[in-house]
């Protein structure tokens, strides 16, 4: 049975996705000594010859982009860029991982630890983050919680993990349906936003797998999901130490400083991110 | 083994009976080997007296004339019954499937109480709006929309209790509340909570561990919403019965007992659908 992680990376005009993702493969083969694949649309023996081997497989896909919607990308309080959006690919996860379990994650997931090995013993064929808890710990983010205030129970796309059986291919052929049908389906669960959000189809696919109640179709992939939002500010990673600014509550342009040791987390502002892996 | 309903329906200017009518139905289209006894000093719709096994009397006169809200003869349940053991359920509900399992659960218990109620989303109620009261003066948390007795020592005292409560609530909440008064009307659920307290036998009939037997609360206050301006929850989530009697509220599947609360929840279209389906 092989295992290893899976990343989606397409560049924009200003967020260079496979960086991150190389800066994520390091990290992974560090921490949780698996090889890392990457599925992209960017020519990266070309662009990062000299990191190319930290992937098991490129795969590379024409999809990428497609129907991108546009989203607004800050960074911290007082900046930020509508910039493209080509996140219309977890679906095909399936499909395209050479591993037979695997963990999918977003390239702005900094990991710092080896919990995630956990899932690989784990009875249950698919594992996501039902809950996660932001660093500033206080905060509680309402739509975390539930898709819509009246609907489901919100689930984490960030991070997966899936084993390749007949259940998960219908789920995930479940979720590319719901990309398809995406305006059907934000009319019916009652969420605002038009920009496609893995998140939200996820946590409508997991519903109904469920039957359209709450159930144990899905598991709970091992730790805490930490995360931070795009109006926090990472502003160092050295080893498994985050350091971040966190916006203070109703406060414009004042921040608290955290400082993350040994957890994994979600780093949200990717150009802060990106600030760090250049340095 | 039948398995035994009994429902308390006594018409206001709204016509429970029919409530209650609706409640049989749903019951017969889920659960089989049941028995039903409506007590009721109201008439019953020829065409729905097949649905009940006994319609009875309520005894020693109706002492809720004067009520809007009549719980004032909900006590007498225990002795209009002609089964030894019964569930008791509110008009306001549906059963949604098949619940005979639950019996022999209930069966270990003489008296028993649900003291977990649900949304329609699967979550747990914890009721910081409707039950202020019983967190601040510690009564158990029982909802008498759904309650099962045995005849027994034990169960005849608690009506007793009850009989004594309900003809003089205003003393007995006012103790109950520390000599504070919490209560403009009687309720069941208080009613009970006091009998349950002074008798001292939380431990004895309810189970908060388990899942079931529970329902579906629809009360708008305890569904969860950060947006809390509804009065009515059909304002905020659809209802959508289909013609197998499956019901979606908003995105979720209902299962187990629907308790609606809305009076105009219950419409013609409803009644039809569960008369088409049990060829009433």
């Amino acid at each position: 049975m092989t295992k290893g992680v899976l990343l989606f990376a397409s560049n924009n005009k200003s967020i260079d996705y496979v960086k991150q993702a190389i800066f994520l493969a390091k990290r992974i083969r560090k921490y949780m000594d698996l090889p890392t694949s990457i599925v992209t649309d960017t020519d990266i023996e070309s662009m990062y010859p000299n990191d190319v081997d930290v992937f098991d497989y490129v795969i590379y896909s024409n999809d990428m982009n497609k129907n991108s919607t546009n989203k607004r990308y800050a960074d911290g309080d007082f900046s930020d860029k509508t910039l493209k959006f080509n996140n219309k690919n977890r679906a095909s996860a399936y499909d395209l991982t050479p591993y037979d379990s695997t963990i999918v994650m977003d390239t702005d997931y900094i990991i710092s630890n080896d919990l995630l090995n956990n899932c690989f013993i784990q009875q249950k064929d698919l594992l996501l983050y039902k809950d996660a808890t932001h660093i500033g710990i206080h905060k509680i983010v309402p739509e975390f919680e539930k898709v819509s205030d009246t609907s489901v129970d919100f689930y984490w796309a960030t991070v997966f993990f899936f084993r390749k059986t007949e259940e998960n291919k219908i789920f995930f052929n479940l979720i590319s349906h719901i990309e398809e049908n995406y305006i059907h389906y934000r009319n019916m669960y009652q969420f605002k936003t038009s920009v496609y959000r893995n998140d939200f189809a996820f946590s409508i696919a997991v519903h109904i797998m469920n039957g359209y109640q709450k159930g144990n179709f899905v598991g709970s992939l091992p730790g805490t999901k930490f995360y931070a939002t795009d109006k926090d500010v990472a502003i160092d990673i050295k080893d498994d130490e985050i350091k971040i600014l966190v916006q203070k509550n109703k406060r414009l342009g004042e921040y608290t400083g955290v400082n993350l040791k040994g957890s994994n987390c979600h780093i949200m502002n990717k150009f802060s991110l990106e600030r760090i892996i250049d340095q | 083994m039948t398995n035994n309903f009994t429902m308390l329906a006594q018409n206001s200017d709204f016509d429970y009976v029919r409530q209650a009518c609706l409640a049989a139905m749903s019951i017969h289209a889920t659960n089989k080997d049941v028995s039903i006894c409506l007590i009721t000093n109201n008439s019953v719709p020829t065409k729905y007296k097949p649905l009940f096994d006994h319609i009875v009397e309520i005894p020693w006169g109706d002492h809720a004339a004067d009520e809007d809200w009549k719980i004032s003869n909900r006590w007498k349940i225990y002795h209009a019954i002609p089964y030894n053991e019964t569930v008791v359920i509110d008009t306001d509900m549906l059963i949604l499937e098949d619940i005979n399992s639950w019996f022999d659960f209930l069966k270990n218990y003489d008296l028993f109480y649900t003291s977990n109620v649900y949304t329609y989303r699967g979550e747990l109620v914890d009721d910081n709006y409707y039950r202020k009261a019983f967190k601040k003066y510690s009564l158990p948390n029982l909802y008498s929309g759904f309650h099962w007795f045995k005849k027994s020592d034990l169960a005849h005292e608690f009506y007793t209790w009850l009989e004594m409560i309900t003809n003089n609530w205003q003393q007995f909440y006012k103790a109950a509340g520390n000599g504070k008064k919490f209560a403009l009307r009687p309720s069941m659920d208080v009613s009970a909570a006091v009998a349950c307290k002074i008798m001292d036998i939380e431990h004895l009939i309810t189970n908060s561990k388990v899942k079931n037997p529970t329902f579906t609360h629809m009360k708008p206050k305890v569904q969860n919403w950060d947006v809390n301006f509804a009065y009515r929850w059909q304002d905020r989530v659809g209802v959508y019965f289909d013609s197998n009697l499956s019901l979606k509220i908003g995105n979720h599947q209902q299962s187990g007992i629907f308790h609606y609360t809305e009076k105009d929840f219950l419409n013609n279209n409803l009644m039809k659908k569960y008369e088409k389906c049990l060829g009433i």
